[in-house]
């Protein structure tokens, strides 16, 4: 208690208020639970559940990043993310010859081939829906990612009967199903240098141009700036970090099949992405977290209620707590816990911060988060002129 | 005073715009428009609600092309060029609504329209060597229309007026040649005119300012020149002395359109 106390009022001294010295607890807190979660938790969970959690939060960052500092709803990701995995299974060893074109390959020159070959589609993506505002950008991303679902589908040399399995990982990795430690401390690492590169970038001249383009594309244009090619740069950083979820995805499945960047997994990692939160990048693992615990107890746990609920239908579960948590609190779950943390700072006794850095960062949304108004930049209907 | 003079009349045109028409669809929002600036040139242009000007304003910063005639900025013809390249050459707009990023800082808005005329839009690195200018450059801006107090404010909760001039700011930082006003007195408070006015006539001798302004105030005494619009077209152009005299003026903004017949 009475460490606490000198904290607070060390940081009042050099001017910072409870909800930032809380905002620092609660972060020190995560990262040694992160840090130590291998020998707290089960290995099935931290398998299911954490290392589970970290890659669906970096394919969830990426709409998250794309929504936030561009204005962009991309359904994209996972058929971005699947590009990576079946560039990078096709080229690698795979130990069952039937699926791809097992061209034996290193684990890592895989990576870097899966990575170049996502980011190449994506620029050509871009470039084509970079015109393209609100619902007309969703509905492009959505026909480009159907696109790919279908294509990986039908061209069965690429994608195998059913997919492509056993594809091989750099030797650290080992197995996860046996030892889930090394892949869990790859994708967390993973994520912070993803969350990292990405809070760097959105101060950079790039970064601060693509926030003007999202309040005001128009006006942008008219002050000299490219906007199309600013999109499609974005569109393609985007794809860069959902190209890392999608090599994770592999190996942590140890396998990709069509089934796996389907309709219904583009909707999840929308889902993460709101549910977690789309005011801060954050908020993407919060809501894969939030989605795996849900996914994992629903399956188990979901209660027989006559016809209308039984544990066959956890997706309903998952739907319901979609629909309470985004009426509850429209920015979701960083919302929540962003709320908590004021109001403890006024019982607490200091006002919470406001007009600062931190408030800054959460007053800048676009538009109100949801998918029927995410027609935000665009005044002028959907195509430029 | 007589047409007001011009040093440098020999000079090229900052300006010439020759036939200019824009249809949109069967309605001729500005049909045949003639005009030429001059370096230094201050230009309002009057005319009613729906007199094309805001149209005319659109056309030439490359908002959308004519249907009709050419535009040619500082010597060049840019009629087919996008409004990216014509604030490259030097001009610089502001719009009826004020048109400011919400989303980011008073200071960081002014540093993109500083960007904007530069290289290294896309540059993904911080760089104080390459920054430094531009954020100084933001600075000053924000010092030139008093904003120097609310640098680090999101301009979401900026008012009405410091909207108003924050853009007109962004503006300044461009450094444009040619500074296009629409309606920047429009809601603005009586002190806050006064602001406007002190401003606009801060601005360097070489910068040439095209306004469209309904307060007369701000228009006649910020102008050199007048050029009235009425319905896609111009019907008088001339010193603002000569406009408050003008019997077509009188009739179109006083509504005495029927005194004579």
């Amino acid at each position: 208690m009475s460490a606490t106390v000198t904290r607070g009022r060390a940081g009042l001294r050099t001017g910072m208020t409870w909800p930032v010295l809380i905002g620092w607890g609660v972060l020190v807190a995560v990262a040694v639970v992160l840090l130590l979660a291998p020998q707290i938790f089960s290995a099935y969970d931290l398998s299911q559940i954490l290392t589970q959690a970290l890659w669906l939060g970096i394919a969830a960052v990426s709409v998250t990043f794309l929504y936030r500092y561009g204005g962009m709803v991309s359904l994209a990701q996972v058929a971005i993310y699947g590009i990576a995995g079946f560039a990078m299974g096709n080229v690698v060893h795979t130990i069952n010859s039937e699926g791809g074109l097992n061209l034996g390959w290193t684990p890592w020159a895989g990576v870097a081939f899966g990575i170049a070959v996502a980011v190449i589609v994506a620029l050509l993506f871009g470039a084509i829906a970079s015109r393209s505002y609100g619902i007309y950008f969703l509905m492009i991303t959505l026909a480009l990612s159907l696109l790919v679902f279908y294509f990986f589908g039908q061209v069965t040399k690429l994608s195998g009967f059913g997919g492509i399995r056993s594809i091989s990982r750099p030797g650290f990795i080992g197995d996860p199903i046996t030892d889930p430690k090394p892949l869990y401390y790859t994708a967390l690492g993973a994520s912070v240098l993803v969350y990292v590169l990405l809070r760097y970038v959105v101060r950079t001249p790039f970064g601060i141009a693509l926030q003007g383009i999202r309040d005001d594309p128009p006006r942008m244009r008219s002050l000299g700036y490219n906007v199309p090619l600013h999109r499609t740069l974005a569109f393609a950083l985007g794809a860069f970090v959902a190209s890392i979820a999608g090599i994770l995805s592999v190996w942590f499945n140890t396998q990709i099949s069509p089934g796996s960047i389907n309709l219904a997994q583009t909707i999840a990692v929308l889902i993460i992405a709101v549910i977690g939160g789309l005011s801060r990048l954050e908020g993407a693992w919060l809501g894969a977290l939030a989605y795996a615990l849900i996914d994992y107890y629903a399956r188990q746990h979901t209660p027989t209620l006559g016809l209308w609920l039984n544990p066959g239908r956890f997706a309903t579960i998952i739907g319901l707590v979609f629909l309470l948590i985004v009426l509850l609190s429209p920015d979701g779950l960083i919302g929540i816990g962003h709320r908590l943390r004021d109001l403890a700072g006024r019982r607490l006794g200091t006002p919470p911060t406001s007009d600062t850095a931190a408030a800054r960062e959460e007053q800048a949304l676009p538009e109100t988060a949801g998918v029927s108004t995410a027609s935000g930049p665009s005044s002028s209907g959907g195509q430029e002129p | 005073m007589a047409v007001p003079a011009r040093v440098t009349e020999a000079a090229e045109p900052v300006l010439r715009l020759r036939g200019i028409g824009r249809r949109f669809g069967g309605l001729r929002a500005v049909d045949g428009v003639d005009l030429e600036l001059y370096p230094g040139d201050r230009r309002t242009i009057l005319g009613p609600n729906g007199a094309g000007k805001t149209t005319l304003f659109n056309v030439i910063a490359g908002e959308f092309p004519p249907t009709e005639g050419t535009i040619e900025l500082f010597g060049a013809d840019v009629t087919q060029d996008p409004a990216r390249h014509r604030a490259k050459l030097g001009l610089a707009r502001t719009y009826q609504q004020s048109r400011v990023f919400d989303g980011l800082t008073v200071e960081d808005n002014i540093y993109l329209a500083a960007l904007g005329v530069r290289t290294g839009h896309t540059f993904p690195f911080r760089s104080s060597k390459r920054d430094a200018p531009l954020r100084a450059k933001a600075r000053a801006a924000a010092g030139d229309v008093g904003l120097i107090d609310r640098l680090q404010s999101m301009v979401s909760g900026l008012s009405h007026g410091e909207r108003r001039q924050l853009a007109i700011g962004m503006a300044r930082a461009m450094e444009p040649k040619l500074m296009m006003l629409d309606e920047p007195a429009a809601g603005l408070s009586r002190a806050e005119r006064v602001t406007l006015i002190e401003l606009l006539s801060a601005l360097p001798s070489d910068v040439t300012l095209l306004l469209i302004e309904h307060d007369m105030d701000v228009a006649l005494r910020v102008a050199q020149s007048v050029t009235m619009m009425h319905e896609g077209r111009i019907i008088v152009e001339g010193t603002p002395a000569e406009i408050r005299a003008n019997k077509d003026v009188h009739e179109l903004y006083l509504g005495s359109r029927y005194y004579d017949e």
